[in-house]
């Protein structure tokens, strides 16, 4: 198992280092952002431009009611944060089985003395610890950046809770993926499949939050149970939230190894 | 107890046989070759015993236990069809990455089998997308091999080798069933079977058409003879002994035969024989015997 896990590490390192990297980075400049531009007055005028329906979007939602903490929340909450770890997630889950049977090299490494279940768990635990990087490298860009710009920092206790929000989300769109490749044997199309449901679940997030009338929609949407705002701002616990993202990866990440357990290879 | 044994095997793929009650066993010292054209169901077979694919009835016992678990593919070497590796890692590292499924069994024969197969170190160092497809088949083997298995398992060994490593494969698979490995040797070239396997299973559509020592293979082959003579061909061909049948048409005849040749050559020497060709019997010559014979059996 360590022997796969080793071989996962120096395949995708790189690939998950610089995404963390990319990440902190981000976090640190929605932080540089907020200390050198007034972006809550300009948002603010943005504000009273914009169609009725979006001024709640502009404002409460997204944005913290526009103060400097809520754009900090923010910044966990932009398009760049998000597709980024749903990009990890889907890439490592796709290439897990389907990208693997794509390349052929599949029926060579079950062929070793290694179990299925020990082959699924590898892959498991390496995206665990890549998430858990990642996740861990958004919120020391938001930490570094608040000490250098000499922001009030956020409670540890509540960036640490949002680590773990934004972790078990990428964990659910990882298990979600790894459904479908388990299923799969073309890790391209798994991807595209996983990419589309991600996109559609955040369309659906925007809709529901800009429309009354689509807000029924809010819990079919992974995002739904994702609260940057609510953690950081308002110190909700959010306990529902993950209890949800959690049993969501687990039933997925259960069904996934059933299902591999009983699939040909290839 | 048998290293490999094989009972009443079947694998349906929707409406598609891929094979259909197969049974052979394979004991300890023996090279058993799997014989049979494409799409004939070998690399079915094979996945099948290492549990990749689940058949839909029958069973296989390795070293008298089920396959399903694990530890038992330590005991086995495989080297599949279709040979795919990372192409990000070094000839070297592939080795090594095998290598260490197995911490109880150490890569012992991997330097032997580097030297019998010419492989350089400079050629290990590079990465596998940069290694043309011969080298990576060695490596295949290499990695099949390298840990001295009890049991080894090989689907079309040899594409892609050239004569001289052929022949140094042949050697390392004859070695290994002399200190008492059993080998598993699936292939559609009946030359190359014929070379090391003591046994050989002929499968043909799914099926297990014969069993059979490669001897007795050989006296029921069916071997076909071309031959053009000066003047008309001898119009008794027919009746010498061990031809099944001749076409004659003007001065050349296709002459089938079968078990000890001696005879119809020593007819052809009494003829006028302008050019004579003999091929090697071709897979679908063996076919055409036991066809005929199970016509015979049926009749």
């Amino acid at each position: 198992m360590l022997n796969l896990f080793r071989r996962l590490a120096a395949r995708h390192a790189v690939f998950v280092i610089v995404c963390a990297l990319i990440f902190a980075a981000f976090e640190f400049l929605i932080c540089a952002l907020v200390s050198t531009i007034d972006i809550g007055a300009a948002l603010k005028e943005l504000r009273k431009s914009a169609p009725p329906f979006m001024q709640s979007m502009l404002g409460e939602e997204f944005f913290g009611n526009l103060t400097s903490r809520g754009m900090l929340a923010f910044g966990w909450n932009h398009p760049m944060a998000v597709a980024l770890g749903a990009a990890i997630a889907i890439v490592l889950a796709s290439r897990a089985v389907a990208g693997e049977i794509e390349i052929g090299a599949m029926e060579l490494v079950l062929s070793q003395p290694l179990s299925r279940m020990k082959y699924l768990g590898s892959h498991v635990a390496f995206a665990l610890a890549a998430l858990s990087a990642l996740s861990l490298g958004g919120a020391a860009g938001t930490t570094a950046g608040q000490s250098f710009y000499s922001l009030r920092v956020f409670e540890s206790s509540a960036l640490l809770k949002l680590s773990m929000n934004y972790f078990l989300l990428q964990c659910a769109w990882f298990s979600l993926t790894l459904v479908f490749s388990v299923f799969g044997r073309e890790g391209g199309r798994v991807s595209g499949a996983a990419f589309l449901i991600a996109l559609l679940s955040y369309i659906i997030q925007v809709i529901g939050k800009l429309l009354p009338a689509a807000t029924f929609l809010l819990p079919y949407s992974l995002y739904n149970y994702y609260s940057p705002q609510a953690i950081l701002i308002e110190s909700k616990s959010e306990a529902s939230s993950f209890s949800v993202l959690f049993v969501f990866s687990a039933v997925c990440l259960g069904f996934a190894a059933w299902r591999f357990q009983r699939r040909n290879i290839p | 107890m048998s290293n490999l044994q094989v009972s009443n095997l079947s694998k349906r793929y929707g409406k598609v046989q891929a094979l259909r009650d197969a049974s052979f066993s394979l004991e300890a010292g023996e090279i058993f070759g799997y014989l049979g054209p494409n799409g004939a169901g070998k690399t079915t077979t094979l996945r099948i015993i290492l549990g990749l694919v689940r058949a839909t009835s029958g069973e296989v016992r390795l070293f008298g236990k089920s396959t399903m678990h694990a530890e038992e593919r330590a005991a086995m070497g495989f080297l599949p069809g279709e040979l795919r590796l990372y192409s990000d890692m070094t000839g070297l590292a592939t080795l090594s990455y095998f290598a260490r499924y197995r911490p109880e069994r150490p890569p012992v024969l991997r330097e032997k089998l580097l030297e019998a197969f010419g492989v350089e170190r400079s050629v290990l160092s590079r990465k596998i997308k940069f290694l043309s497809h011969g080298t990576k088949q060695k490596i295949g083997l290499i990695i099949a091999m390298q840990h001295d298995p009890d049991l080894l398992l090989l689907d079309e060994p040899t594409t892609g080798l050239d004569p001289l490593v052929q022949q140094a494969f042949r050697e390392s698979v004859l070695d290994f069933a002399r200190r008492g490995r059993a080998v598993f040797f699936s292939s559609h070239v009946l030359s190359e079977v014929e070379a090391v396997c003591g046994r050989v299973a002929i499968l043909r559509a799914g099926g297990i058409v014969a069993v059979e020592s490669i001897d007795n293979l050989r006296g029921k082959m069916l071997r076909r003879l071309k031959a053009r003579f000066r003047g008309a061909a001898p119009a008794d061909l027919a009746r010498t002994t061990g031809v099944t049948s001749a076409e004659i048409l003007g001065n050349e005849a296709v002459v089938w035969v079968q078990g000890d040749v001696n005879p119809l050559l020593r007819r052809l020497a009494q003829a006028d024989v302008e050019n004579f060709v003999f091929p090697e019997p071709e897979l679908e010559d063996i076919f055409m015997s036991y066809y005929r014979e199970g016509k015979g059996a049926d009749a």
